[in-house]
Order: C-alpha cells, then structure tokens, then sequence
C-alpha cells in the first residue's frame, strides 16, 4: 500500500514566539491504513502537528502532503472535509440532534436525504449506539462516552480516508477509556483509515498505534513500531519516558497466538470413560480436556469424575473456564496462567475450538526474542 | 402525584384569572370602564399607536441590534466591537425620559421634527437597542470554542458556522435580550405622547393632569396588559425558535 500521509521536514514557529520551533524539522511517512501516535511531553508539538495536516494551524516550512499532493495547494474546505476531525472536548453541536450532528457534513455536500439516513444509521450502528434510540436525542442526554463515540461516528459520515484525533479519549474515565479504545480498535479494522492519533499517554500510544511518533521539544525522536520502541529505544529518554516496565508493557502488547505451543492430546466427548482413564495414565496426567466432534472445548474430567458410571466422557464433564482466546494480550494470558495453578492454559478462537496451550515458558522465550 | 400534572395549568390560569379579578377590580373602582366605553373610538385608535410605536420600535431594535452584535463578534471587528459596547453601555444607562427628551432635543438638528412619531420611534429605538446587543455579543462568544474548533476542522465555511453553530445556540441569550428590550419599550412607550409620539401614554398623562384616576387606569391598565402580553408572546417565541437541545427544562411563562 502507499504512502498516505506525508510530512517532509514540516516546521512551524508561532508568531510572537520566534525562539522557539513547536515542530522543528518533522518528517515521517504513513501507510493507508496506518494509525500513527503522537506522543510525547506536554508541550512537544503533538497538538501542533496534527492541526497543520488539516491547515487549522498553517506551516511556517516544509510540506505535508496527502496522497503525493501538497495540502497547501488544496482548498481548505475541500481538505478538511476529506479528513475526519476528533477533539479531546468532543465538540458536539449541542443545538443538534446526534443525527444532525453526524449528517452536518453530508447535508453542506448536499447528500439527498435517504443517502444521509442510511449513512447516519450505519454509523450509529457501527458504534454500538441503536439509531431508532439515538437519533433524535440531543448531546445533553448522553454520557460522556457515548458522546464521544458520536463525535467518532461525526467524523467518520463522509468517509474520509484520513483522521486526525486529538486525544480522543483523554477526557473519559480510565475503565470507559480502555473500552472505547478495544472498540474503536474494532472499528478500524473494519474501516481501515490512516489516523494520527495524538496522546500523552505512552500505554495508549503503545495500544493503539501501528507506528509512534515520539516527539520533544518539537523535534522527532524515534519513529517506530511498538514493538521497536519497546525493544530498541535509541535514547535515554525514550528508555524513560517508555518507563522501566518496558517487559511488562511488551507483555501487553503481544499476542497469546504468538507464544502459543500445540495442544496436549484431549479427549472427544463420545469416548469411553474407559479410555480416557488409560489416557490420563498414559499421560501421568491428573486431569483431560474434553472437546466435542468439532475440537470446541467443552471442559475436563479427572479420575474422580471418570469413576462415576456414565457411557460416554461429556456425561461427566466439567466445566472450566482455564481458556482464553488467542486474540487476548500475552499480560491476560500469564494472569489467567496463575489464577488457574495448571501451569499452562488453554488457548482457542472465537468458536473456542481448541488451537494449543499457553505456557509460561513459552512467554518466557518469546520475552527474549 | 395527578395534582403535580396539573401544576402548570393551575399555574397559568391561576395567573390569568388573579390578573383578570385585577383589571376588573381597578376598572370598576375607578370608573375606568365608564370612561373607556364612552370613549372607545379613541380607545381603540391610541390601542393601535401604542401597538405600533412597540412593535416598529422592537422590530427595528431587534434586525439592527442583532445585526450590530453578530458585525461584533467576527474578526477583525474585536477592536470597534469593544468601543461600540462601552457606548451602548453609558446609553443604556440614561433614563427614559431622557432619551425621548434627547429625540426632541436633537432630532431637529439632524433636520429632522423633534415632535411626531418618528421622534418617539427613534427615541424608543435607541434604548432598547443596547440590550440587544451586548446579549447578541455575549451569546455568540459563550458557544463553546470546542464547538467552533470542530466544525471549523470538519470544514465548514465561517458563515456557515455563524448561521447553523454560533446564532442557533446563543439565541437563548439573544432572546434574553429582545425580552429585556422589549420590557424597556413598553415601559417607556407611554412617554411616547410627550412629544407628540400618541398611544395609550396620552390618557394616562391625560388622568394625572386632571387628577382623575379613571382616566389614567384607563391608560394605565391597558399598558399594562400589553406588557404582560409581549412578554407571553415572547416567551412563546423563545420556545418555538430555541432547539430542545439548549433550552433549560423547566420555563416560565409569564
Ligand atoms: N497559538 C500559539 N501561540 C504561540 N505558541 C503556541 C501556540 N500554541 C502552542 N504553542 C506552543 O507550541 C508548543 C507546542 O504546543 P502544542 O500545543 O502543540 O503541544 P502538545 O504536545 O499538544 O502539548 P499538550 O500535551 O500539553 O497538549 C508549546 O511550547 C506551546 O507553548
Ligand atoms: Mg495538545
């Protein structure tokens, strides 16, 4: 895919504060599709950045382009309503329904009416907030999440290839902000946009990012992957400001599927009860998970219940909730790895089919990678 | 809980009657109905001058004043809108009288009759202007600015944020204003007639000559229940044109 976004050696210096260059010099490149963080101190230029890709804040030098062409050259309104615009204080036109709110850019391109209903609607459903519910409500009437859900779904009606967020979920409580992060995560790869992101907070920044964009003092510090940031911080100060809990962030970071081992050998659901107890012997094994005809796990017997008398296995199967899906950070797999005391932990996918096990060993070694 | 749901009707006709028992009261104590049906033709003819002196005079007032404080919040205007303010403001506190006094004073200077209906017009005008327009000024600057940086970054052109963000959500403090300005006419209109402007004014300043109360309640009530209906009407208006979106639940209706 091609490079989306464009900053070359983009800087500005505010009128009436020549000393200092709020961005100095900042280039970096952005794929479709990619959500890039800004990051960085209070002060550093996160802000500044952004707002220069939608012209709010013009460039005193360099260029930004979109799509190989220059944003100076493009008319201003034209530019902004290609680009999706989210505001940490939301923003919402309190004098507007959510439907008019959402439908306030497609009226001005002059959508006819059943084009703009059918798009508000899909977007509120995208969101998770039912239309006939929502529609007509004002912002007064909503919470702050849903408000900002709506501003999401606001800048995203006329399908702009590019959005720009300015701490979006800065002002949401830190247990609604990890949802709406895991749903608007959701959203995009469905949507598929390329987003800077701006933040100061390097957990988010670290979750929600493809790339970071690490800024101080207006100047780019590191450009890199998560991962890369994490593994290979080129200074002090961004072993720093990532934080000595570098590993653990890692953990939360990557993914269960990528430390996985292969299953150990279950047993299907119609077995003998007979049979299942040779296989525990075998496996000098006080416990066996149990799956039905399509490898969904349904839960384990040990000897105990394999002494009651029953014709199959699955009449005397436990449940177990020692599973979790490959999906799920490495930092949820280890929690759940103690909590259960087997030493491992089942792994599966969304049917909870049974896709191989979680060790702490297997952390272990990919920690060292 | 079924008397809480017939609150505000109980309210409202509860005003209207007390309001009714009132004027009749007054009409019938000081023989002011005796005067008014004898005299209805005149009745009905300053009725009508005093409608139109507080109606011309609003309507005016109001396109200008609103004109005048939205030219004030767009940029560039800052600097001559804060001087225009400190103007309206000493204005604003000259009485009345003094102002129609001014008209008369003036008006001819300008070439202009300092006697008539347009004097009267003008002077009624020019106080209440001044509320029209500081709340024009204060409703426009109290919309959000996170309002104006989203749909200034969504990319919408600066008049179409005056017309669909900033007007729509500071008329409640616009309409504020018009209530206030109109307040300010139909209290000030019956001095309308001192300078030859007519309306109701004339049978009260006719009564307080003569000494004869029934002649002045016979202006005086009449006065008095047009103010009492402009500001109904106005309310109404206000419920008709704020959005539900920014109006406050709980309304008075005067
Ligand atoms: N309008 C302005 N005029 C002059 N200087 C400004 C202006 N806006 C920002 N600055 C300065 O530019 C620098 C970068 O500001 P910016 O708002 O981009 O920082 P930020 O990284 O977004 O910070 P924060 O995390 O606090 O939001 C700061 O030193 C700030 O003081
Ligand atoms: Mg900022």
């Amino acid at each position: 895919m091609g490079i989306m976004l464009s900053f070359q050696e983009v800087t500005k210096i505010y009128p009436g504060a020549e000393h200092i260059k709020a961005v100095d010099s900042l280039s970096f490149n952005l794929k479709e599709g990619e959500i890039c963080t800004l990051v960085g101190p209070s002060g550093c230029g996160k802000t500044t950045a952004m707002k220069m890709v939608n012209r709010l804040i013009p460039i005193t030098s360099g260029k930004i382009l979109i799509d190989d062409q220059n944003i100076n050259r493009m008319d201003t309104i034209e530019l902004r309503r290609s680009i999706g615009y989210v505001i940490q204080n939301i923003g919402l036109f309190p004098n507007m329904t959510i439907g008019e709110n959402i439908a306030t850019i497609p009226k001005l391109k002059g959508w006819d009416h059943d084009r703009i209903t059918e798009k508000t609607e899909s977007l509120l459903e995208l969101i998770n907030l039912p239309p006939g519910e929502f529609m007509d409500r004002y912002p007064k009437e909503l919470s702050g999440g849903q408000q900002q859900r709506i501003g999401v779904a606001r800048a995203m009606a006329v399908d702009p290839p590019i959005m720009l967020m300015d701490e979006p979920f800065g002002a949401i409580d830190p247990i609604n902000r990890e949802h709406l992060q895991d749903e608007f995560l959701k959203i995009q790869e469905k949507v598929k946009k390329t987003i800077v992101f701006v933040t100061h907070d390097i957990d988010e920044a670290i979750k929600m990012g493809d790339k970071i964009c690490l800024l101080k003092d207006g100047k780019l510090v590191q450009f890199a992957s998560p991962e890369e940031l994490l593994t290979q911080p080129v200074n002090e100060f961004v072993k720093d400001f990532v934080g000595g809990d570098r590993t653990l962030k890692r953990l939360n970071l990557l993914k269960v599927k990528a430390a996985m081992s292969p299953a150990p050998p279950v047993v299907m659901k119609d077995e003998s009860p007979e049979k299942a107890k040779s296989m525990l012997g075998e496996l000098k094994a006080d416990h066996l998970f149990v799956v039905d005809n399509e490898n969904r796990l349904m839960g384990y017997v040990d000897k105990e219940a394999l002494s009651k008398k029953a014709d199959e296995v699955g009449d005397v199967t436990r449940s177990t909730d020692a599973f979790l899906p490959a999906s799920s950070s490495l930092k949820d797999g280890l929690s759940e790895i103690f909590t259960h005391d087997l030493g491992y932990i089942i792994v599966v996918d969304e049917d909870k089919k049974v896709l191989g096990i979680l060790t702490e060993d297997g952390i272990k070694e990919i920690l060292r990678k | 809980m079924q008397i809480r749901l017939f609150y505000p009707f109980i309210k409202k006709f509860g005003v209207m009657a007390a309001t009714a028992i009132i004027v009749i009261l007054l009409y019938q104590y000081y023989g002011a109905l005796e005067y008014t049906t004898k005299n209805l033709s005149e009745f009905f003819r300053l009725t009508l001058e005093h409608f139109f002196l507080v109606i011309v005079s609003m309507a005016t007032a109001a396109s200008i004043g609103v004109s005048l404080g939205i030219i004030m919040t767009r940029k560039g205007f800052e600097r001559f809108g804060s001087a225009i303010m400190a103007i309206v403001n000493v204005w604003q506190s000259v009485p009345s009288l003094g102002v129609i006094a001014l008209a008369y004073a003036f008006l001819p200077l300008v070439g202009l009759s300092g006697i008539g209906v347009v004097p009267a017009l003008v002077a009624l005008f020019f106080h209440a202007v001044a509320p029209i327009v500081r709340n024009t000024v204060a409703g426009i600057q109290s919309v959000s600015k996170d309002v104006i940086e989203a749909a200034t970054g969504m990319g919408m052109t600066p008049n179409q944020i005056l017309f669909r963000i900033e007007i729509p959500n500071a008329l409640p403090v616009i309409m504020g204003g018009i209530r206030t300005a109109t307040a300010i006419i139909v209290g000030s209109a019956p001095l309308a007639c001192l300078i030859g402007g007519g309306g109701l004014g004339f049978w009260i300043f006719t009564g307080i000559a003569l000494m004869d109360m029934g002649i002045m309640m016979a202006g005086a009530v009449p006065v008095a229940l047009i103010a009492m209906l402009f500001d109904a009407l106005l309310a109404r208006l206000e419920r008709i044109v704020v959005s539900e979106g920014i109006q406050s639940g709980e309304y008075q209706e005067a």
